[in-house]
């Protein structure tokens, strides 16, 4: 019996590579739902539109996106509380209305656009939206609600290194090098409205207020701990690089084969469209796969997040463990978010752009005040103890929240005005 | 005037009190309940007994029992004959009903479960003003938001009703004295009265301030029965939390496989620290098993079993089983060992009582008994207890001599877990 006497030991190595791989999941399965149809959308329009000139936004955002999504660690971790919870405890149950009211909203809207990049990939491959959509909605209802949800998230995150491919896709369309590192190093941007908006757009994509409720939960069903605090931020660090590193190749294969060509594209779809005779069939199939991917990955955690952190908020029971007259509230909210959307992207003639432009809207009124409060509750010592923000933490927090109102104040306003002036 | 006025929580949070003159004393911040519980059905213990007032700038806690609370066409109105402050002893017994209880998760002890307060009902009586239930309704939440009664008179258009949702004050137990220095032991009590799966339950689903709080104010027996119900990670964060001493303490009320199963998933460290700080006793028994790959049977086999000569009568066994009041478990299948420990045979606790009282074990044991062996893979243990329906297993080393059992509530768990885990990762 000699084997049985390493046991502990050999224990040891195991567990120690079974905390790696255990921790390296919530930042990566966050930065990788944050590419979703709406996030694919903008930045091909951004590429198309401006050429390398907005690449530089990425910088921010990934400063941004980074110390966000760290506190949201910290306050998973330290309260093992969900951020829905923590900010019905102690924000009040008005504030509290109005946040989970506009995330059902923003949430109905996020997902209606990410049946429209369903249904804008599979009609690029030849499948009219109205097969494609009913079944994606049906067959993502299904694995979510039969309890193989888990499984749907590795497979998903596999599938979702296909969005790597688009660094394929921007190679070969031949980029420009030297100009795109000339414009992230010296930006320059006419200030106008349009270009403003599409800022704003794009910073409000990256940083989606669902993905800040997202990231917290995924932290605390994980377990993490502080002790292994380091493994939690490299996971984070990775996540946030894959966000931005494929938004920056989507920016570059569209800013350098259909902006010199003075295409201009509306949808994601058109990207792909676009692409094929450019940079080939294969670029333009590659883009459309990718797009599909992101699409139903976002549409099957989208609606159940937002269903998930409404019942959390307003304490009614909540999770795919409990049954149907258990936690009535939880499944009629998720399956009328899916419902609506998938029937909103079968209206001939939806007014999916203006669809688009009001969820992020309202993504961009809920992303301050969802900010402020985490400010608020992770400097709060009675919650965080000693693990409260140290002062750098608070010096970006707060410059962020204060850009981001800014920016939000200017995509309430501006929409609105070139709204009027079309 | 009617001498029962019951109003919400809600309502009077912000309301200015007057005094019998009509002149306003201050404003009403928070209300405080008396937190022990003194007794199974003791009204006193949800008496009103202060209230934080807000008078100009300052606020300070003074006797409720001058105030009175009244209605008048739907509308609140508090009148006070007197201001008495009270101690902080007296404040620190009590449990603020807004700053305590309102939009926190209380246990509901009948339904065994979190629930989310949307506010609290209280009633006056010429006794005084009492906390009668917890509002945790889609009613209350939206009473709560302002606009209940708007879409209240909508609905009713419909014929639809929203319904209410209460939780009477005695079936509640208040989670959240983070602010507070009362004996938590006492003001936990209500928890005793529920099941240590249903409070792992509860505990899994708090915050890890909260658990750790509840979990220490459980008594030793108590913990035990809960930290065993835990799930793995919520089991670790507990004892890490916890002080070294109180952790030993429970683990030795463990059966020793739990125990090893738990200090497999600390560092080493930590679970070397446990193992000094427990009995020798326990902890010997821990160490061994703890040699024990994760999927041998020796892993899960438990070392709390009953094993007899086989020269002893009916009734010398029957006494000693008396003395040693062993887990029920333990009687599942009892066992029969030579000299030097090797297994001779087995019999429950029906061969006993059916038997003569001066007949030996040795003739009324089953010979030849099925059994495991230590470094067996654990997937055999399955096979074996259905085809021979076994409620316990006999686990020997390869000398024969018998080191322990295998009990089919661990194998049902772990059958039931590996389920689990295939459907959902």
């Amino acid at each position: 019996m000699a084997g049985l006497k390493i046991g502990i030991n050999r224990k040891n190595i195991f567990r120690k590579l079974g905390i790696f791989l255990m921790i390296l999941g919530p930042g990566i399965i966050t930065g990788s739902v944050d590419n979703d149809a709406g996030g694919i959308t903008t930045y091909s329009v951004a590429g198309a539109l401006y050429g390398y000139g907005l690449i530089w936004t990425l910088i921010p955002s990934f400063i941004v996106l980074l110390v966000i999504q760290e506190m949201n660690a910290r306050m998973g971790i330290v309260t093992g509380k969900g951020l829905a919870d923590l900010i019905r405890e102690n924000a009040g149950i008005k504030i509290t209305f109005l946040i989970f009211l506009g995330l059902l909203f923003s949430g109905i809207g996020n997902t209606t656009t990410e049946f429209a990049g369903v249904a804008g990939s599979m009609e690029v491959l030849g499948v009219s939206k109205y097969i494609s959509v009913p079944i994606v909605a049906i067959l993502v209802w299904i694995l979510v609600v039969k309890g193989t949800y888990k499984i749907a998230e590795r497979i998903f995150l596999i599938f979702s290194m296909s969005l790597l491919t688009y660094i394929v896709s921007a190679i070969m369309a031949k980029p420009d090098w030297g100009s795109i590192g000339m414009a992230i190093v010296r930006p320059r941007m006419q200030v106008n409205t349009q270009s403003m908006t599409m800022i704003i757009a794009l910073v409000g994509t990256t940083i989606a207020p669902w993905m800040q409720f997202y990231m917290q939960s995924t932290v605390i069903e994980k377990g993490l701990k502080m002790k292994n605090y380091k493994y939690t931020l490299a996971d984070i660090v990775v996540g946030c690089i894959i966000t931005v590193v494929v938004a920056f190749f989507i920016m570059v294969a569209c800013a350098s084969t259909l902006h010199p060509n003075g295409i201009v594209i509306n949808e994601a779809k058109d990207a792909a469209l676009a692409l094929k005779p450019l940079a080939g069939n294969i670029a333009s199939q590659v883009f459309a796969f990718g797009l599909f991917i992101a699409s139903i990955f976002s549409a099957t955690i989208l609606p159940l997040a937002t269903a998930f952190f409404i019942c959390e908020a307003f304490g009614f029971e909540a999770g795919l463990d409990k049954k149907w007259d258990e936690a009535g509230e939880f499944y009629i909210l998720y399956t009328g978010i899916l419902v609506i959307s998938a029937i909103i992207i079968l209206l001939p003639h939806a007014p999916l752009i203006q669809i688009s432009i009001w969820s992020q809207v309202i993504n961009g009124i809920l992303l301050p005040v969802v900010l402020i409060s985490m400010m608020l509750l992770i400097n709060n010592k009675k919650i965080m103890g000693s693990y409260v923000n140290g002062r750098t933490t608070n010096i970006i927090g707060w410059s962020a929240v204060i850009i981001l109102v800014g920016l939000s104040a200017a995509l309430l306003i501006l929409p609105l005005i070139s709204l009027n002036n079309s | 005037m009617t001498s029962l006025t019951t109003f919400y929580l809600s309502g009077i949070i912000g309301k200015e009190a007057f005094d019998s003159d009509g002149v306003a004393i201050g404003k009403i911040k928070d209300l405080l309940v008396s937190a022990v519980p003194s007794g199974q059905y003791d009204p006193g213990q949800q008496i009103i007994t202060g209230v934080n007032l807000k008078i100009g700038r300052e606020t300070n806690f003074y006797s409720f029992s001058p105030f009175r609370v009244s209605k008048a066409r739907e509308m609140i109105n508090v009148t006070c004959t007197g201001l008495i402050e009270l101690s902080s002893e007296e404040v620190e017994n009590g449990l603020l009903l807004d700053e305590n209880i309102l939009d926190k998760q209380i246990v509901d002890l009948n339904g065994r479960k979190l629930v989310r307060v949307n506010d609290v009902r209280l009633a006056t009586l010429p006794a005084g003003t009492f906390a009668v239930a917890v509002d945790v309704g889609i009613e209350g939440l939206l009473r709560r938001i302002g606009i209940a009664t708007p879409i209240k008179r909508i609905l009713s258009l419909f014929k639809i009703n929203i319904p209410a949702r209460f939780i009477l004050w005695d079936d509640v137990q208040a989670i959240d004295f983070s602010n507070l220095n009362i004996k938590l032991s006492k003001s936990y009590a209500k928890l005793h009265t529920l099941h240590p799966s249903d409070l792992a339950d509860i505990l899994e689903d708090l915050g890890k301030k909260s658990s750790t709080s509840v979990f220490s104010a459980l008594d030793e027996e108590k913990a035990a029965d809960v930290l065993e119900e835990l799930e793995t990670d919520a089991q670790v964060h507990i004892v890490e939390s916890l002080p070294v001493g109180k952790v030993a303490d429970v683990l030795e009320k463990m059966p020793a496989d739990e125990v090893a199963d738990i200090l497999d998933e600390l560092e080493d460290d930590k679970a070397e620290l446990l193992l000094k700080e427990m009995e020798a006793e326990s902890s010997q028994e821990v160490r061994e098993l703890l040699e024990y790959d994760d999927d041998l049977v020796g892993s899960i086999m438990t070392t709390d079993y009953l094993s007899f000569s086989g020269t002893k009568t009916v009734e010398e066994v029957l006494h000693e089983l008396r003395i040693r009041k062993p887990e029920p478990s333990e009687l599942y299948n009892m066992f029969v060992t030579e000299k030097d420990e090797k297994l001779a045979g087995t019999f429950n606790l029906r061969d006993l009582v059916v038997a003569e009282p001066d007949k030996k074990i040795s003739a009324i044991m089953k010979s030849e008994p099925v059994s495991l062996y230590d470094d067996q893979k654990t997937t055999a243990i399955a096979e074996l207890v259905s085809k021979y329906n076994l409620l316990a297993v006999p686990v020997i080393d390869r000398n024969e001599q018998l080191q322990g059992m295998v009990v089919v509530d661990d194998v049902v768990e772990d059958l039931i877990s590996e389920r689990r885990t295939r459907k959902r990762k």
